[in-house]
């Protein structure tokens, strides 16, 4: 009986039927129908997403010349002849643009801006975020879900058109919060003209359009949290703070931690709030790093270079995001 | 489950309630303020001190806009863009999904672990070889060449192919040997058993596209093409500013999306919540 | 109306290199208007079977034939088969209504009243005409599984394909559906094939019942041929509940007499006879005994001590003791027993099975109680 010898029977009967062994597996429908599936959305991956991927990396080692002209490959079968064109003229300079993002002050002073304003926005959002969403999650709370909607809603907010609503109310001048301190008797503040305050001013509209948003992935973790974890607690005796340090906090912690992660990337690719809020001022004191990239690459058209501070970029986003991924794995 | 801790004295409560009011009034004043100042007269808006109630310039100030800048036109294109990305690009992950999630083939594996790669790779790495291919294409300035690139979204994909991966096969097999064709148990069985899972993907992509801002800055030129970020980009951007059509112009992005989102709130939520 | 000719059917399984043979050589004739029961335990291959037969799944082998005409390479809607599945794969979006008359829209060509009418009249034969218009995810289980069914016999099928339809109901139920399955098949007058791993749905249900394991057919006839003639160890102790005890015994033929001894407190001698003289080839064979051949006896037999009694009602299982082998005993109730009795006991020559020690094969059955069983339904067991 054993399988061995089943096997010299069976292969003398696959002779016969030779046809079945190439579509063993697959259901007797068409075999190609999940290629024909997955085909368009590879192209337009292939050809938007990991053609610009690799041709970023590659324009990094290069000097922009200008449009390209004439063709990079091109395969001529008599019958059928394609091309595939230039779309640069380039000239190599091989690690010439990495070096000179080191000595480059406008680019220094853009990833410092960049990070001093992630770390005055974030602390302000994960702490209020996270404040919010264990108000909201305690069981007395009374209409917890209308509370929650309200505060979430300028997550509907058009990055741009929120924006040019901070750009009105941080007005030095005229300014709603300027008047507001004003009457409170508080001096008012150099919104514009401090580069300081300008920072400030950028990661206080980023608290207000992203709070809402981090308050929902956090509520959510608190709703995933097993309530017999709390019941085992109370048993135990644990007080609210304990209850809080030992059930809550540990068991949030992987989201808190994507939250974190999660900001820091979108800090790190601020573009629009800048470019609306403070155009980068004053005294280039709010440029980022993004803003520079786009200045560099659509201002002055030095595209290689702008390539390789997009690399820059890119690196760091990348092992955020991939911890992130590594974190919402588990 | 009542316990004793659950049961709040009276003070705490009210102190809970007072914080959240609070932080709702710092979400509202902003969203508020706009509203205001997008109706008034744009003499009354640098009183001091300053309007508190909304006036009944709306449209007058929004002709005075118009007359200026083709916003309404902006608005559109940027609805226009958005709603025909969100559609096609559903329909492709939707697909696309569907074949990682219920069949077998060869390279299933690796070809999907390749777009989840691309997953951690931010947007900006794609501008200047889009810019440079649009070009070549002849696409520069076109609504298009906003669409396109975006398409094949990994995340959609993602999601798509998780929530896929729930259908029960027999569901499949069912339809097949109700004489189903492949096609037809995509499009009549999956498509509709994902509603919700589609319907929170369709939030985000339409999200995306409604925000996006420095991708179509690099691409577009003419004002008749702009999407509403470029729009107001645009009148941030002039010599002098106008600020109560500034904040018509915020209004007329920011309300309806509010509306949607009150109105689709359970999707808006999955989306957020999923596509973290 | 369908025959169905399974010839040497296989199917391997190629995932990642790794070649598993979910069924092997397969050679099954299945007649017109039969209800052959596929059984087996978890893994044996019945699934992949069904799938074949249904289209679902290429085979690797051997051919598929419906009424004479070779399908092994048709689809499933060529094929005219109709399946209910075991979680009752109804489509959630769609009302009963729709979900039922779905395969109709699709591939009948018929007229929207016709549909109607069609789907209408098959909902009445299973009694759930006031469901037409229920999701199914306001069914309860019952109810979705006459969703199910009627979802296949609307399309009026020459097939009729049932993979573990019961297994997710509740025991009461469960009977009455099987009636109701029966029913439907002897009033449609279709060949139906079905999947289980429960012998006892099995052995009530099918006109044949066909034991697979390993992905192999180890036997296949009518419910009391299997029973009292099982083809193998295999058979014998799927068949029955609680199983068949076995245990290994030495064969000792002196002077005409043959006993067999196992394990020092087990002795039995044989009376001349069939039984005796298949036995006296071997030195040693597997001898098996149903619970309900054995009984308690004041004297004789075997001295055993009961561990368990698990009261059934009328009977109690009782496990027992024997050295150290189990064996499980249907005693009837008005015997009372309690762990750590100790009591004798005792069975019928005629009520032996022995099997082959090495290939397991059957050397003694109760084909004399067989014959004088009624005539199968079925003329006869297998015929290629
Ligand atoms: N799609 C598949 N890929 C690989 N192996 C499979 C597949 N389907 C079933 N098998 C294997 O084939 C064998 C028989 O499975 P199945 O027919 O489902 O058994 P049953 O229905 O009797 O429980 C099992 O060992 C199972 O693991
Ligand atoms: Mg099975």
């Amino acid at each position: 009986m054993s399988l061995r010898d089943n096997r010299n029977v069976k292969s003398v009967k696959t002779s016969i039927r030779t046809t079945r062994n190439t579509v063993r597996d697959a259901l007797p429908t068409v075999p190609g129908v999940p290629y024909l599936y997955i085909l368009p959305f590879y192209v337009l991956f292939g050809l938007f997403l990991a053609f610009p991927v690799v041709y970023t990396l590659y324009l990094s080692f290069f000097e922009y010349q200008g449009p390209g002209s004439g063709t990079l490959l091109e395969i001529d079968l008599v019958v059928f002849e394609a091309g595939v064109p230039r779309i640069s003229s380039l000239e190599f300079v091989g690690l010439h643009n990495y070096r000179r993002l080191f000595g480059d002050a406008l680019f220094l002073q853009s990833v410092e801006n960049t990070i001093i304003i992630t770390l005055i926005q974030m602390p302000l959002m994960v702490i209020v975020s996270l404040a919010v969403a264990l108000m909201l999650h305690a069981k007395f709370v009374r209409y917890s879900g209308y509370f929650r909607t309200a505060i979430a809603l300028p997550v509907t907010a058009n990055y741009v058109a929120y924006s040019a609503i901070f750009l009105v109310m941080f007005a030095e001048n005229f300014g709603f919060i300027n008047y507001m301190l004003a009457s409170a008797g508080l001096p008012t503040i150099p919104w514009r003209t401090d580069g300081f305050w300008a920072k400030v001013s950028l990661a206080l509209a980023l608290d207000w359009r992203w709070m809402g948003y981090n308050m929902l992935i956090l509520f959510a973790g608190l709703q995933g949290i097993d309530r017999r974890l709390y019941e085992a607690a109370e048993i135990d005796g644990a007080s609210r703070w304990e209850k809080f340090r030992y059930v809550t906090l540990p068991q949030l912690r992987p989201i808190l931690l994507f939250v974190i992660i999660l900001s820091t990337i979108g800090a790190l690719q601020l573009f629009a709030e800048p470019m609306i809020i403070t155009d980068g001022g004053p005294a280039n004191q709010t440029i980022t790093v993004v803003m520079y990239m786009y200045e560099e690459a659509f201002s002055r058209f030095n595209l290689g270079y702008a390539s390789a501070i997009t690399y820059a970029l890119v690196v760091f986003v990348t092992i955020l995001a991939y911890v992130q991924l590594k974190l919402g794995g588990e | 489950m009542a316990t004793a801790s659950d049961s709040k004295s009276l003070p705490v409560r009210f102190a809970l309630y007072i914080t959240l009011l609070v932080i709702i009034a710092i979400t509202f004043i902003p969203l508020y303020w706009m509203v205001v100042a997008a109706t008034l007269p744009q003499e009354e808006f640098f009183t001091l001190p300053p309007r508190l109630l909304p006036g009944t310039h709306f449209l007058e100030n929004l002709q005075a806009l118009e007359a200026r800048f083709p916003y309404l036109r902006s608005v559109w294109n940027s609805v226009f863009v958005a709603t025909v990305y969100t559609v096609i690009s559903l329909f492709l992950c939707a697909l696309a999904g569907f074949a990682f999630a219920k069949y077998e083939f060869k390279y299933r594996e690796p070809l999907f672990y390749f777009i989840l790669a691309t997953l951690v790779l931010p947007v900006q790495i794609m501008i200047i070889p889009m810019y440079l291919l649009m070009a070549q294409f002849g696409l520069l300035d076109t609504h298009i060449a906003l669409i396109l690139p975006f398409l094949a979204n990994p995340v959609g994909i993602f999601l798509m192919r998780q929530s896929m991966l729930s259908i029960p096969d027999s569901l499949l097999d069912a339809a097949r040997i109700d004489g189903a064709s492949e096609f037809q148990i995509f499009y009549r069985i999956a498509l509709p058993a994902m509603k919700p899972m589609l319907a929170a993907l369709a939030v985000i992509l339409f999200i995306s596209q409604w925000n996006a801002f420095l991708y179509p800055l690099v691409i577009l030129e003419s004002e008749e093409l702009f999407t509403i970020p470029l729009a107001i980009e645009r009148l941030t951007g002039h010599q002098r500013i106008y600020f109560d059509q500034i904040m018509v112009a915020a209004t007329i992005a920011i309300i309806p999306m509010i509306v949607l989102f009150l109105w689709l709130q359970e999707h808006f939520v999955r989306g957020f919540t999923n596509s973290m | 109306m369908t025959s169905i000719d399974l010839d040497n059917v296989s199917k391997v399984y190629d995932p990642n290199g790794e070649a598993i043979e979910a069924v092997s050589d397969l050679d099954i004739s299945i007649q017109d208007g039969e209800f052959l029961v596929f059984v087996g335990p978890s893994g044996c291959g019945k699934t992949t079977t069904l799938r074949a037969i249904a289209g679902l799944e290429s085979i690797t082998d051997g051919s598929i034939v419906f009424g004479g005409e070779d399908v092994t390479d048709a689809r499933p809607r060529e094929r005219g088969v109709a399946m209910v599945f075991q979680d009752y794969a109804l489509y959630p979006h769609m009302t009963v209504r729709e979900n039922i008359g779905f395969g109709l829209r699709l591939s009948s060509g018929l007229s929207e009243q016709e549909i109607e009418r069609r789907v209408e009249e098959t909902t009445e034969m299973l009694g759930i005409e006031d469901l037409l218009d229920d999701q199914p995810g306001e069914l309860s289980g019952g109810q979705q599984q006459r969703v199910a069914l009627g979802r296949a016999i609307v399309r009026d099928p020459s097939v009729f394909l049932l993979d573990e339809p019961l297994s997710n109901l509740d025991a009461k139920l469960r009977t009455d559906m099987r009636k109701e399955i029966l029913r439907l098949q002897q009033e449609l007058e279709v060949t139906a094939i079905y999947v289980t791993h429960d012998q006892t749905e099995a052995m009530a249900m099918g006109d044949r019942v066909a034991i697979m394991n390993h992905g192999r057919l180890q036997q296949i006839g009518p419910p009391e041929a299997v029973y009292l003639d099982p083809a193998n160890k295999f058979v014998a102790g799927f068949l029955g509940s609680p199983s068949m005890n076995f245990l290994e015994a030495s064969v000792e033929s002196t002077d005409g007499t043959t006993t067999l001894e196992a394990d020092g407190e087990f002795r039995h001698e044989l009376p001349a006879g069939s039984v005796a003289s298949s036995a006296t080839e071997y030195d040693r064979v597997v001898v098996g005994i149903r619970p309900e051949d054995l009984e308690i006896v004041e004297t004789g037999g075997v001295p055993v001590e009961v561990t368990v009694v698990e009261a059934m009602g009328d009977e109690n299982v009782v496990y027992v003791d024997l050295g150290s082998t189990e064996l499980t005993a249907r005693i009837d109730s008005t015997v009372r027993l309690s762990r750590g009795d100790r009591i004798r006991i005792d069975f019928d020559s005629d009520d032996l099975y022995l099997f082959d020690p090495d290939t397991e094969a059957a050397l003694e059955t109760k084909t004399a109680q067989l014959t004088a069983y009624r005539e199968p339904r079925q003329a006869d067991a297998t015929n290629p």
